[in-house]
């Protein structure tokens, strides 16, 4: 989906700064799930609904890299998607927190 | 007389200047270059618009997500739960600034002091006070005995 960065401006539509490393692997994990939602031939409307969500809007907030997938409905989310659940939870973590998950798991081959 | 009802096209796309000028004009005191906030837009896979308020460096998490659904404006913070629906964009920028986190980070950083600054004290001066107390209290009375 499209992304448009600004700041306080309109005028001033990038920074010019490196992207910090968290927003990025944030995007990447949208990325993924977008990705995996896709597989699953599902629309982020039908995702929403089998999450009990009233909008879809947050679907695309996770997916564009915007926000983390909730700990709480992590596990409905990987359900809905037909992932194993610990299998996704993981996978997330490499994006959310990567030095935890090297800690736990230690360096994998993605 | 017939009244014929035309179905109104359902709203899709970017933002408009307007709608853009008149969320940022309500998140001014919000997005303050002293925040470290800043904003980005996108859609969904419908085409419909989102604008989010990210948080500071170096996470950027979303804060807030205001989109736009058909008619609707919806406002969601950064875990998705709902915080407002309404097809007025004037009443939901209201609800978006007052969810907005006001603590400033001068505010946050002068507590910080004070506190380190209490830490001190305790540590370093009020044993010396103490003391100083104590010497007094055995010293009064044998001056009072003088006097």
């Amino acid at each position: 989906m499209k992304r448009v960065k600004h700041q306080d401006d309109f005028t001033e539509r990038s920074s010019g700064k490196a992207v910090p490393e968290a927003k990025q692997l944030r995007k990447l994990a949208g990325d993924w799930l977008k990705q995996r939602r896709a597989d699953a031939e599902l629309s982020q409307a039908d995702l929403a609904v089998r999450l009990g969500l009233k909008y879809y809007t947050f679907i695309s907030q996770v997916e564009n890299g915007f926000s983390r997938v909730p700990t709480e409905i992590m596990g409905a989310w990987a359900s809905e998607l037909g992932l194993e659940r610990a299998t996704f939870a993981r996978h997330l973590l490499r994006y959310y927190e990567p030095e935890l998950h090297r800690l736990l798991f230690g360096a994998e081959t993605k | 007389m017939n009244v014929v009802a035309f179905e109104r096209k359902p709203v899709t796309g970017v933002w408009s200047e307007s709608e853009l000028n008149t969320i940022v004009a309500a998140l001014s005191a919000a997005l303050a270059p002293s925040s470290g906030r800043q904003w980005e837009t996108g859609a969904t896979e419908n085409g419909d618009a989102q604008f989010y308020l990210l948080g500071s460096l170096p996470d950027q998490a979303c804060v807030l997500c205001l989109s736009r659904v058909g008619r609707q404006y919806v406002l969601e913070d950064g875990s998705g739960r709902l915080l407002f629906e309404h097809r007025n964009l004037d009443l939901v920028v209201l609800h978006a600034r007052a969810a907005v986190p006001s603590t400033s980070w001068l505010m946050v950083r002068m507590i910080a002091l004070w506190c380190a600054a209490r830490s001190v004290f305790h540590e370093k001066f009020e044993p010396m006070l103490t003391e100083t107390e104590e010497l007094l209290v055995q010293f009064i009375p044998q001056l009072a005995a003088l006097a």
